[in-house]
């Protein structure tokens, strides 16, 4: 394989290590993704939304994301950078669902990486809070009271 | 010049699910023209925007009320964010 090529495979492999995407994930593929990006990892943490059937006191039929096509891929991006620069973790992967959720099915998943736990867990949780904060990612919750659409998260 | 203002989220629910709007600015103007601009067009939305309700991206970007515009920025209308799986304030559309 060319220099070319194997640069090509990397960031190939990067782009899906950050993804806005429609279709569900597969847990172990995307744990797998992480763990194969280096053999020193020793600890993997995960955080996985889910989509619950209740908020605020009423029934939620189902669930729909709306996002910035561009912004929110270029922010996500951009957590993953500072969450490798700023912990000691070996990777971080973040992927967010949009269109129409299903109550019970994934909505969120943040994959990170270290040679210990407590950096893994330490990461991991900061790239979701962080994700929550700062990522153009809208939510429409749907209940017999009409159309919510969700403005902050604690 | 004229700008297309891309909105999301409740913005867009509440402007009929139109995903952009078309604003009349003059060249060179910075983001408090647009705003001014918007609130002119649609007063609602005017107020949001000043009150920092709601933000304006330019080129993916956060802007400031000084950022300056040109006839190429890609311009949005930002109401406030809600990714993941938890949430508290909400507006009803």
């Amino acid at each position: 394989m060319s220099d070319s090529a194997a640069l090509d495979g990397i960031e190939v492999e990067e782009t899906m290590l950050v993804r806005v995407q429609r279709e569900d994930f597969s847990l172990d593929e995307e744990i797998n993704r992480v763990r194969n990006r280096s053999r020193r990892i020793g600890g993997i943490a995960t955080f996985l939304g889910t989509a619950r059937d209740w908020s605020e006191g009423r029934d939620v039929s189902h669930m729909v994301f709306d996002y910035y096509e561009g912004m929110a891929q270029k922010t996500l991006r951009e957590i993953r950078t500072r969450a490798l620069r700023d912990f000691d973790v070996l990777e971080a992967l973040i992927l967010h669902r949009y269109g129409e959720i299903a109550i019970g099915d994934n909505i969120v998943l943040v994959v990170v990486g270290a040679v210990h736990r407590a950096d893994a867990f330490k990461a991991c949780r900061w790239c979701i809070d962080e994700l929550k904060q700062i990522t153009p990612i809208w939510k429409c919750e749907h209940t017999p009271d009409g159309d919510v659409w969700v403005e902050q998260h604690p | 010049m004229t700008v297309t203002v891309k909105v999301f989220g409740a913005l867009k629910a509440r402007l009929g699910d139109r995903p952009a709007l078309t604003v009349q600015v003059e060249q060179g103007r910075r983001v408090r023209d647009l705003i001014m601009a918007i609130h002119t067009l649609n007063p609602e939305v005017g107020t949001l925007l000043l009150d920092k309700h709601v933000i304006v991206s330019v080129n993916h970007d956060i802007a400031h009320d000084d950022t300056e515009l040109t006839s190429a920025d890609e311009i949005a209308l930002l109401p406030p964010f809600s990714g993941g799986s938890c949430a508290s304030r909400r507006m009803y559309v």
